[in-house]
């Protein structure tokens, strides 16, 4: 067992404060993947779980061990390093075996589980080699076999994949997560790219601002934001906001954007009008709108402004209002720039926030 | 080239004697071909001698004739113009300067002597004759002319009985009275010689000056290795109030090696510091006498100490530079992996701080060799005393630029063997670099 | 794989609970230890370096009673007189001293820094392959005995005429410090990258106009480090001080040859002057230090 607890955990570097009162609770053999913005608090928080980085307050437990103020060497725990930190001086074997020796196991166990390690990363004839003349890639793998090597409970990655090239990435991203699964180990994973943390992880924790805004599994995190910021970082072309009046009429509530009025199902009637003040947000990803040609009673005309072709879709930054709108259409759709289209809003994919707050009130 | 050419002149200064020989040759010009170089004070036998151009005029060895320009009558009746030595003119009338302006043919006296005097070209017995005046024969003196004496000589010893023999200018020689005898009294003529260096090592201070010198090294550098790479641990592991310390750790970057020893002198010496301290907490009674020549021991020890003091922060700094280029990941990822502290200073750190510390070494030891203002600060330079120190001496105090500048170059000797010593020692691992 | 025994592990006391924070405050504390230890050793080797210093220093500002008066105080400077300096300045030939020195160590520093800003800029912006090379030199250079260098470099400058002038020293140092000079000076114009200079050619200033308002304000704390480095390292050399000049002394070379018959005040006051600069200079360079003496390995 070996379940990660993070309680109310704080740390600043001086007035910078970079990790406040996060709690956490990380299942055994669980993937937790760590995603946000540079400066969001994530990598502090993974040192503080490594050792690396003392807390200021609040407790780590690793299987019910109470290890805050424990070396990183005493929490049986193993990581994969962003700039891979191999020892320049060490062959690959002995690289993979450091930890291993360091612990005191026999040295025939070091053998078999250094060769069992190269053998998943197929890095077997690296294995006498010295790690000055390896490739990028080579020297992700041989750290990725030096961590797992260690058999222990907690594997910790930062950002192992950002100092690969873009395709070396994204093959390394299956390999890593078929490696992973096959190992017996609750994992962490730090990143800022939502396509790593949404294929890879069970959980997904994104953070901003040394807090954690939302931590569920990848499905959750993409279709049901708990707040305006994670719908905003998460997806590509992020979650488009409209802002609008709140019309309160004969009991009815309806809300009113660019000159548009959106009808309201009952559900979201009462939420919204009980907001304080006359304004809400409309949040609605690019994929979730109709885009017609002709115009319908519920749509309405926007004006194309940029067209940009991706291949499987075409991407289109169109305005209404004084609003500006990523939407997404199929490759087929001839869309001219200043060309007039119709765009619906189905009422299922709306989400509705509260602008003050921030906080979603509402999803589908 | 700066430093490339007094390398050179050192090195011509130790092993070539520049006025070691004295070429003899041919003819008595200097253009003559060289028949023999004769080393300074050989005995020598004078064969003959000839009047010459000056060739080192204003020596004290100088034996010159003096030669007149002449007009007279010749043999043949006819007017003759010509260079004849002073020897064979009576002057009869002088100038109110003593200016010679006229005289006579001397006689030649002796059985077969030939009674004409021959006329010459130019003023010196080799050139062509002009003609030949009779004994007694009146001439005005025209012009007159200092010229040397040069002497064909022949080496007189028994030995070089067979040796050549030449011509060589009066300047170079000491002459017996008959001019039948002498000896080389000085020389022109380069040679190399282990003379020098024969000197150095003959010195009653080689010997000690290269004991200290040595176990000076052999004393310092562990102790300054260590102490540098335990400063540098320390700057590195980023303590508060870090650039302050690192300021105080290479303070004594700047100071020269007379500051140093004047610094433990203050401590040192009868009345200074540490017979105060000791005698304060009771533990000597009065003071003791560190720095005398019965107490070499603490002379040298105070030494080592004001060595390791001075020099102890260039090493700390160029093994800091080698620490900042291990990046922080991997030390924490070998900490991370279960090493302790020490485990990480031996499996990480020295490993990748060897070309570092290989570097430190060798501009340490070299540096080391240099040394002597402390000593003489802490030792007066008699007691107790290095090579550099003798080398100082030489050149200062005993004027011996030869030996002095053999000193050197040992010196030089010694630090290139010391680098060579280094690089080889740990060149395996050399080529291993933090990437 | 390797199954753990627990399924369950025991339940944690909560985090408030006074073991807990106890039992933190513990191990926090435990875990500074370390910390500690680094401190105490740091303290001592900075107490060990500041010492002596401190003591000298003290007895150059006593009164000569004190400096041969036994035991010594502990207390600095007690009792403060000027009169161990007033003894040493009024000496002869120290005023003298400390203004050849001066002169010396400011032809040097004007030499040096002339010298190489030319040189560094080039070796910066346009040597690329022979840099190790010159690394390796300027080790090499910084290592050569000053010893073989100054007894043929006085016979020399005998013959030439121009022994014991100031400014055949001023040479000597420069050329002892100019390898070290260029080097920090290379680096410090390598940190400015080439793209600014090229972005105020493209702007329309000349390349010497791009120079004198985009490089030399950033390179200049450098350049002062540089010259500063060779005045010190002028200030404080002795041998070829002594060995070059006779009675033109620099002050490092009138205080050694003076050594054997000279009192302990004047050679406290002698050591106060010879290390003031040093200390000085330490304090402006820090950010260099590494420049200087560090980067022989990378």
């Amino acid at each position: 067992m070996a379940e990660i607890l993070v309680e109310r955990v704080a740390k600043s570097f001086g007035d910078k404060v970079a990790v406040k009162d996060v709690n956490l609770t990380i299942k055994d053999r669980e993937f937790m993947v760590l995603l946000g913005p540079s400066g969001c608090g994530k990598t502090t928080l993974l040192r503080a779980i490594a050792g690396l980085g003392m807390a200021d307050a609040g407790r780590i437990a690793i299987g019910g061990r109470d290890v805050t103020y424990q070396p990183p060497g005493q929490r049986n725990i193993s990581m994969v390093f962003q700039s891979y930190a191999i020892f320049p001086h060490m062959t690959v074997r002995d690289n993979i075996g450091f930890g291993l020796k360091m612990n005191k196991v026999d040295k025939s166990t070091i053998r078999k589980r250094i060769e069992e390690a190269a053998e998943l990363l197929h890095i077997e004839e690296l294995l006498d080699r010295r790690p000055s003349a390896m490739s990028g890639g080579q020297r992700q793998r041989v750290a990725v076999a030096r961590a797992i090597a260690m058999q222990a409970k907690v594997l910790l990655m930062d950002e192992p994949l950002s100092n690969l090239d873009a395709l070396l990435r994204l093959e390394m991203r299956a390999e890593l997560k078929r490696l992973l699964a096959d190992v017996d180990a609750t994992t962490v994973y730090v990143t800022h790219d939502q396509i790593e943390a949404l294929s890879m992880g069970d959980r997904v924790a994104v953070m901003r601002d040394g807090e954690i805004q939302q931590c569920d599994a990848p499905n959750t995190v993409y279709e049901s934001p708990t707040n305006r910021f994670v719908g905003s970082f998460i997806g590509n072309p992020p979650m488009n906001f409209l802002e609008g009046n709140i019309k309160r009429s004969n009991g009815q509530t309806a809300v009113e954007v660019a000159k548009h009025e959106f009808s309201l199902t009952p559900e979201t009637q009462s939420l919204i009008h009980d907001l304080p003040g006359n304004k809400v947000t409309l949040g609605i990803r690019a994929e979730n709108m109709e885009t017609l040609l002709q115009p319908t009673p519920e749509t309405v005309a926007v004006n194309v402004e940029v067209v940009e072709p991706l291949g499987a879709q075409n991407l289109l930054t169109v305005s209404v209002g004084g609003h500006r709108l990523k939407v997404s259409t199929h490759p087929t759709l001839e869309v001219a720039t200043d060309q007039v289209l119709h765009i619906r809003f189905p009422a299922n994919q709306i989400r509705w926030i509260d602008p003050t707050t921030n906080n979603v009130l509402y999803t589908p | 080239m700066f430093f490339l050419y007094p390398m050179y002149e050192g090195f011509v200064l130790t092993v070539y004697d520049d006025d070691a020989l004295l070429p003899i040759r041919e003819s008595p010009t200097l253009s003559g071909a060289t028949v023999a170089k004769l080393p300074l004070g050989t005995e020598l036998e004078i064969n003959d001698r000839r009047s010459q151009e000056m060739v080192n005029a204003g020596s004290d060895d100088l034996i010159t004739d003096q030669w007149f320009q002449v007009e007279g009558t010749g043999v043949d009746g006819s007017l003759l113009r010509g260079w004849v030595t002073e020897a064979r003119i009576r002057v009869r009338e002088e100038d109110a300067s003593g200016q010679p302006l006229a005289g006579t043919v001397r006689p030649r006296l002796g059985e077969g002597a030939d009674p004409l005097t021959k006329i010459h070209a130019e003023p010196n017995e080799t050139s062509s004759v002009v003609g030949q005046l009779e004994q007694r024969a009146t001439v005005t003196i025209t012009q007159s002319a200092e010229l040397e004496v040069w002497f064909l000589v022949q080496p007189a010893d028994d030995m070089n009985s067979g040796a050549a023999a030449g011509w060589a200018p009066s300047s170079y020689l000491r002459v017996s009275e008959d001019a039948s005898r002498g000896w080389v009294s000085g020389a022109t003529s380069g040679e190399f010689t282990t003379k020098f260096i024969q000197r150095m090592v003959d010195d009653r201070f080689f010997g000690p000056a290269l004991r200290t010198t040595l176990l000076l090294l052999v004393l310092i550098i562990p102790v300054q290795l260590v102490l540098a790479l335990a400063m540098a641990l320390v700057i590195h592991a980023r303590i508060r109030l870090n650039s302050g310390f690192l300021y105080v750790f290479a303070l004594p970057i700047g100071m020269s090696d007379l500051a140093a020893g004047i610094l433990f002198f203050s401590i040192f010496t009868g009345n200074g510091l540490l017979n105060s301290a000791l005698d304060g907490l009771g533990i000597i009674d009065g003071p003791f006498a560190f720095l005398t020549a019965e107490t070499t021991g603490w002379i040298l020890v105070a030494i080592v100490a004001a060595e390791v003091w001075r020099a102890t922060s260039i090493m700390m700094v160029i093994i800091v530079a080698g620490l900042q280029a291990i990046p922080d990941e991997t030390l924490e990822a070998a900490e991370l992996f279960g090493a302790n502290y020490f485990q990480r200073v031996r499996h990480i750190i020295l490993p990748l701080l060897k070309p570092s510390i290989q570097v430190a070494l060798i501009l340490r030891t070299i540096l080391a060799l240099q040394v002597f203002a402390v000593v003489v600060a802490l030792s007066g330079g008699d007691v107790v005393t290095v090579l550099a120190n003798e080398s100082f001496r030489q050149y200062a105090d005993l004027r011996n630029t030869n030996v002095a500048s053999a000193y050197a170059l040992f010196i030089l000797l010694l630090s290139v063997a010391s680098a060579v010593f280094y690089l080889r020692s740990v060149r395996s691992e050399a080529e291993v670099r933090p990437t | 794989m390797k199954q753990t025994q627990d399924p369950h592990p025991p339940a944690l006391a909560p985090l408030d609970s006074p073991e807990v924070v106890q039992s933190h405050k513990q191990m926090r504390r435990k875990a500074k230890r370390g910390r500690l230890l680094t401190y105490i050793v740091a303290v001592v080797i900075a107490v060990w370096i500041l010492v002596p210093v401190f003591f000298v220093f003290s007895m150059a500002f006593t009164t000569v009673e004190t400096v041969r008066g036994y035991p010594k105080n502990f207390l600095p400077f007690i009792p403060f007189s000027t009169d161990t300096m007033r003894f040493f300045l009024e000496s002869d030939g120290v005023l003298r001293g400390l203004w050849n020195s001066f002169v010396v160590a400011a032809i040097t520093l004007i030499l040096s820094t002339l010298l190489s800003i030319p040189a560094g800029y080039g070796i910066a912006r346009y040597i690329f392959r022979g840099r190790d090379l010159f690394r390796l030199s300027v080790l090499a250079v910084r290592a050569f005995p000053i010893v073989v260098l100054s007894i043929p470099l006085a016979v020399l400058f005998l013959r030439a005429g121009v022994f014991d002038s100031l400014w055949s020293l001023a040479l000597m140092h420069t050329a002892l410090a100019l390898p070290t000079s260029i080097l920090v000076v290379s680096s410090v114009f390598a940190s400015v990258p080439y793209e600014l200079e090229e972005a105020g050619m493209v702007f329309g200033a000349t390349p010497f106009q791009s120079f004198r308002h985009i490089v030399v304000p950033l390179v200049l704390p450098g350049i002062a480090a540089s010259g500063l480095f060779a005045f010190v390292l002028s200030w404080n050399e002795v041998f070829a001080a002594s060995v070059l000049t006779l009675d033109n002394r620099t002050l490092p070379a009138l205080v050694f040859t003076s050594l054997s018959n000279s009192p302990d005040a004047y050679k406290f006051a002698g050591g106060f002057f010879l290390m003031i600069p040093s200390i000085v200079f330490m304090f402006f360079i820090r950010r260099y230090l590494f420049n200087m003496w560090g980067q022989v390995t990378k």
